[in-house]
């Protein structure tokens, strides 16, 4: 027996006409406001854990707290001490998986978290204001620079929030458990509304 | 709304941590007598002054931190040790926005 | 309030006969004039006018009724604090209207009058005064207690609050988070001086004032101050690094310096509550002039010193015509040059400093004359006041410092107990002249700065405090709080009854209480009642000041609520099929689709299928996996086989159960461990908490996984047909698939799908764990392609009822806080034999002492009779037990319990008492299995 691939569905509601891309459906919309709240969920999102010193640590090169983005153009965020977030295009999960395979290095694990999260993409010169509202961490350039990442309550959702500025314009991804995610997007979108926030479609990253 | 020095996180608002209680030793299970293990069940100093505890960062890390605090003015210092000998458990149902806790009758 | 005549609103407005001509600071702006009603008639003001300024521009002296006594009130201070200024705009209650800015259009009315403001009805309570004394809540209202209701109404009644209309639409309040350097609370020349001065140094400030313009008392000020305030202000603009908010306070200081500011004034949001963390604090709001107590000082133009001068220079309004003066300080004198210089007749200053004083005011709806006392009665319309100054030290108390009192200053003054990150700068420490306390505000300023890290600030300079003759209350008794209407004879006659100190008088007079919260009032509170006992200021001291520093609507401290919501992937399909929404924690579940019953009953005799999603799901790796599980269940873990599941029940360190589910072993170092959905954060929190603290040394990797699964439970006789026909690489037959077993596969199409063979209804079941972007995916490929058995999706209450019937327990419902797995026929999981276990002395202890109270089924006599949940089970008046679950059955056609007995009481086929909570007693029977249906498992066993 054998059928048609099936497709994979976000936990957030798609604004506007929606279109298949690599197996997800996904918002087809493209806004050009200046604050633009985007779904960004079918990304391959891995959860790595590895000691704290070791080889899986060195080679991922980002410690607790920032982010980077690797050749592959895969960010890689500190996400805890002692685990990283690994974020790439969809339907890669299992290549980013293989890529933090290390021989022996204590106890790693490496999982497979893309249907477990729902993740948001924020961007906009007012995105740090919009932030604001909802999260208490100091969001300035002065403590939280471009590729920072940190994990705190968003909207009373434990989130991990990075700042990941796309063409020097202010932009954080929002990584939240699934279920909460429509309250997140939501919640930031009513933040948003002084500042004209629209939705926006899917692209990558 | 004072704030707890996170060794992972940085400082950070109390209301993201939960109170783990004050930092005890577990006695051995397999000779506590019924006053040792009550006394580490139920009782605490509740000391006005400094007092050794440990908070659970769930809304940051998820590390159960030990700080001293002093319970009259707040004030919180990191812990010179590591976490607490011990923990209680966590009461039931304070699921609120941790993530991928369920939440639910049943 | 009746709505007024269309006659009367279209009578011409009053001309504002009282305006003067331009001062050289006026915030007036003469070329638009705006257009309001007051009391339903047309009035008019100019943009830039208080509420307050542009009715006293037109000659309006009373503003309102007093709360108790309903005398009449006007302006008494002309600021945010004056207690006759509070009014209703439009659908708004308790406006101030002497700090509101007047707008285009405003329906302004007074509050708290029946049935007009000029005739009330209310004020007749000023002739039977006597029953409205000291503590009359508390005399006049307790019995008889049948009288309450009315009691009740009649309190309302005096409430003075305005009305909210029910069809009031709800403003847009916000909410945000702030991370200043420096936060400077007032923006006259101490806070202006000190915002420049930390921002020079690198901070980043956030300068907060009340007021709609920075400068406070330099507004007022001469052409020096005014060119002093015109250079600040410049400053400021030129900074990128301070934050002005007009319009706004800072009501709270917290712990770690947590500030709360309220922001009003913006565009689209009634108003915004800002939680700031800031690294220090400079509280700078200056001084506020304190009223006198004497007869008469209660009535419409009775005004202090600063009133006028704010009257007369920001707003180019003549206060009055004909004006006594009681001045004891250099800022009472320049009141008198301004009055002077505004065309108001002075009939006699007198200089409190040579001993002159009033005695009282005389007049009805207004001041017609003034009693000095030396004997000489002067008529005017205008009495004003300047005789002494409260610091309000609200702010810098919340940090934990103590006002003092010094009697050469004749005001209290802030401690030098301040927290490190607090700072006072200004009038609040001290006299000086403006540019003193600008220099003062500089220092404060750059040493604020410092302590957040920005430059090396010194000590600032001492101000000095001028002495200053103390002035209460002259040789008559006046109104000590103007809010809440009681006289300095009220809070003799408490001293009198015993209420001797400050905090006593507060609570038994009602004084300070009001919405200024003591800010005028406290002060002569505590020198009458030190006057009334004999004992010094000093001794008394004052109430202790707590958040909020200024009213605040309610609606900004609720703000935006974010209270998550958690959904299952296939909740868009549960919606669309007329699921009943069960909330449950943070998620919402289908609690049925129109009849529980016939889907339980589905069930039994077809195939069902039920969103399980918040089922608490636990991936678990690395080699000491057993050694954890060993450790939290109750159970032994050590031989689990690849591909099995066991039942596991957790109890905490006092013995008592916390929580169950089943925990299955998919590899070598890898299991999936199932946690009720209640139970699924506390779950994963406890066994971190082990972990971290306990055994660090252990192995274990925990990943949360309750929403990386959609789940489904497939259920029912049909229900190994079903997978069938849409799994592909699993054997589905009974001897490769047995009960208690799990396997991976690939579910209509989906890979890596987990199936459990468990049976929480009784029946034949899996439970199907589907990543969860594919949730809905299976659920509608389970129901399109198993359609032909009868395939349909019953909901939480028929899995409740089906549960029941097989016996099964839910933690937390059939147990409680105090039970032991012993009780729970849970005791032949308990292995002790074990190195150590959760709890473990308490479970031997358990052991030893043997159980008190015994979960059995029960089934009532009359099979139609379903007794509540928590009914109490009975022997005579002992309660003996209590039905902790209970459904009619559909299967049975009858009803089914559990509950908890004594053990005397727990045997097979004895019969107990259930008390139903309408206090009928009703027979119920002990039954000799949990399992009400099926207690041999066959069914599930097929």
């Amino acid at each position: 027996m054998s059928e048609a691939l099936p497709i994979a569905r976000s936990p957030l509601r798609a604004a506007g006409p929606v279109e298949t891309r690599s197996g997800w459906e996904v918002s087809a919309l493209r806004s050009d406001a200046a604050l633009r709240l985007a779904d960004r969920t079918p990304m391959a999102k891995v959860l790595v854990r590895a000691p704290g010193g070791g080889q899986v640590a060195a080679r991922l090169g980002v410690t607790n707290g920032s982010a980077r983005r690797d050749e592959h153009g895969t960010l890689i965020v500190g996400s805890g001490p002692g685990d990283w977030l690994l974020l790439g295009a969809p339907g890669c999960a299992a290549e980013l998986a293989a890529r933090v395979e290390v021989e022996d290095d204590g106890l790693v694990s490496v999982l497979d978290y893309t249907h477990g999260r729902a993740l948001m993409r924020l961007t906009g010169p007012a995105a740090a204001q919009t932030l604001a509202k909802l999260c208490p961490i100091d969001l300035s350039d002065r403590h939280t620079p471009d590729h920072t990442a940190f994990r705190s309550s968003v909207a009373q959702v434990a989130t991990d929030v990075v700042r990941d500025d796309v063409d020097g314009t202010a932009s954080y991804l929002l990584h939240c458990e699934r279920s909460s995610g429509q309250h997140l997007f939501d919640a930031l979108y009513d933040a948003g509304g002084e500042f004209g926030i629209e939705p926006d479609g899917f692209a990558e990253p | 709304m004072f704030q707890i020095p996170c060794p992972h996180c940085g400082l950070r608002n109390v209301a993201e941590f939960r109170h783990a209680g004050e930092q005890r030793r577990r006695p051995d299970p397999q000779t506590a007598t019924p006053e040792e293990w009550r006394t580490y069940l139920y009782t605490q100093a509740n000391d006005a002054g400094w007092t050794r505890e440990t908070w659970y960062h769930r809304f940051g890390c998820r590390r159960f931190v030990g700080v001293q605090r002093h319970t009259v003015t707040n004030e919180v210092r990191p812990a010179d040790t590591g976490p607490a000998p011990s923990v209680a458990s966590p009461p039931a149902g304070i699921d609120a926005g941790a993530p991928d806790a369920g939440g639910g009758a049943m | 309030m009746k709505v007024p005549t269309s006659a009367r609103r279209s009578a011409p407005p009053p001309e504002q006969i009282c305006r003067l001509p331009v001062q050289p600071g006026e915030l007036i702006e003469r070329g638009q004039p705006l257009s309001f009603t007051w009391n339903g008639r047309a009035h008019t003001g100019y943009e830039g006018d208080t509420i307050a300024s542009a009715l006293a521009g037109s000659g309006v002296r009373i503003f309102s009724r007093s709360f108790k006594y309903h005398r009449p009130r006007g302006i008494l201070t002309a600021s945010g604090l004056d207690p006759g200024c509070t009014m209703q705009v439009g659908d708004e209650p308790n406006v101030r209207a002497a700090a509101r800015r007047l707008a285009d259009g405003m329906d302004v009315r007074p509050q708290n009058v029946w049935p007009s403001l000029r005739y009330d009805v209310g004020s007749a309570n000023q002739l039977v005064g006597r029953f409205l004394t000291a503590g009359f809540y508390y005399k006049t209202f307790m019995k008889p207690q049948r009288l309450w209701p009315a009691y009740e109404r009649i309190l309302g009644g005096f409430a003075p609050g305005g009305r909210i209309p029910r069809t009031a639409e709800a403003d847009y309040y916000d909410q945000r988070y702030a991370h200043p350097d420096v936060v400077v609370a007032g923006a006259g020349p101490a806070g202006l001086g000190a915002a420049l001065a930390a921002a020079q140094a690198g901070a980043r400030v956030i300068l907060v004032e009340e007021e709609y313009e920075l400068g406070g008392c330099l507004r007022w000020g001469d052409a020096a101050e005014l060119a002093l305030l015109d250079e600040l202000r410049a400053a400021v603009d030129a900074s990128p690094d301070i934050e002005v908010l007009v319009d706004s306070v800072v009501a709270g200081r917290y712990d770690d310096n947590w500030i709360s500011i309220l922001q009003r004034g913006l565009a689209r949001v009634a108003e915004r509550l800002i939680k700031a963390r800031a690294k220090a604090l400079v509280v700078a709001p200056g001084l506020i002039e304190r009223p006198y107590v004497f007869a008469g000082n209660d009535l419409p133009g009775v005004m202090l010193g600063t009133a006028v001068r704010r009257l007369i220079n920001l707003y180019a309004v003549r206060p009055g015509a004909r004006a006594v003066v009681l001045s004891a300080n250099p800022e009472g004198d320049a009141a008198v040059a301004d009055l002077r210089r505004a065309g108001v007749e002075i009939a006699a200053v007198l200089d409190a400093r040579r001993g002159e004083d009033v005695r009282r005011a005389v007049g009805g709806s207004g001041v017609k004359a003034v009693e000095v006392a030396d004997g000489r009665r002067i008529e005017c319309d205008l009495l004003v006041t300047s005789i002494g100054w409260t610091a309000p030290t609200s702010l810098l108390n919340m940090a934990g410092a103590r006002p003092w009192y010094d009697p050469a200053a004749a005001r209290f003054r802030p401690g030098d107990d301040l927290p490190e990150g607090v700072l006072a700068a200004g009038g609040l420490v001290g006299d000086g002249t403006v540019e003193e306390l600008v220099a003062h505000g500089r220092a404060v300023g750059a040493a604020a700065a410092a302590t957040a890290g920005f430059g090396a600030g010194r000590p600032p300079p001492a101000l000095d405090v001028r002495t200053h003759p103390a002035l209460f209350r002259a040789s008559t008794h006046g109104m000590v709080d103007f809010t809440e209407d009681v006289s300095s004879q009220d809070i003799l006659a408490a001293a009198a009854e015993g209420y001797d100190s400050s905090e006593l008088v507060k609570r038994y007079t009602t004084a300070t209480m009001g919405p200024t919260q003591g800010k005028l009032e406290t002060v002569n509170t505590v020198a009458v009642l030190a006057e009334a006992t004999g004992r010094r200021i000093d001794e008394l001291g004052t109430t202790v000041w707590r958040p909020p520093y200024a009213p605040i609507s309610l609606g900004a401290l609720a703000g935006r609520t974010h209270e998550p919501v958690r959904h299952s992937p296939m909740q868009s399909w549960h919606e669309a099929h007329g699921a009943a929404p069960l909330i449950a924690g943070a998620w919402i579940r289908p609690d049925h689709y129109g009849d529980a019953q016939a889907e339980a009953r589905h069930v039994r005799e077809q195939v069902g299928i039920i969103d399980v999603t918040p089922l608490g799901k636990l991936d678990l790796r690395g080699p000491d996996v057993p050694k954890l599980l060993n450790l939290v269940y109750v159970n032994k873990w050590s031989k689990l086989e690849i591909g099995s599941v066991r039942y596991g029940v957790m109890c905490a360190e006092d013995g008592v159960v916390m929580d169950d589910g089943v925990t299955g072993r998919l590899g070598p170092e890898r299991y999936l461990m199932s946690t009720t959905s209640s139970g699924a954060a506390a779950v994963w929190e406890h066994l971190e908490g082990w972990l971290q603290t306990e055994h660090p040394d252990w192995a274990v990797h925990i990943a949360p996984l309750t929403t990386y699964y959609a789940s489904i439970n497939v259920a029912g006789p049909h229900s190994r047909e079903l997978l069938a026909r849409i799994t592909e690489g699993v054997d589905l037959s009974p001897d490769a698939f047995p009960y208690m077993r799990v396997r991976t596969g690939r579910i209509a199409g989906v890979d890596e799908c987990l199936m459990w063979r468990i049976g929480f209804t009784g029946e034949l079941s899996y439970e199907l764990h589907v990543p969860a972007s594919y949730g809905v995916h299976v659920w509608q490929a389970l129901l399109e392609r198993g359609a032909d058995l009868g395939t349909a999706a019953f909901g939480v209450e028929a899995q409740r009822i089906l549960r029941l019937e097989k016996g099964h327990l839910i933690v937390a419902q059939d147990t409680d806080g105090l039970t032991k797995p012993y009780e729970a026929g849970l005791g032949t999981l308990v292995k002790l034999d074990k190195d150590d276990l959760v709890g473990r002395p308490e479970l031997v202890w358990q052991q030893q002492l043997g159980e008190q109270q015994r979960l059995v089924a029960l089934q009532p006599e009359d099979g139609s009779i379903v007794p509540a949940e928590a009914s109490q089970i009975v022997r005579g008046t002992a309660i003996v037990g209590r039905i902790t679950s209970s459904r009619f059955s559909p299967t049975l056609d009858r009803s089914v319990c559990l509950g908890t007995v004594e053990v005397a009481l727990a045997e097979p086929g004895s019969v107990v008492t259930v008390l139903l909570p309408d206090a009928r007693r009703i027979r119920a029977t002990v039954m000799p299995e949990l399992a009400h249906v099926d207690p041999e498992g066959r069914r599930l066993r097929v």
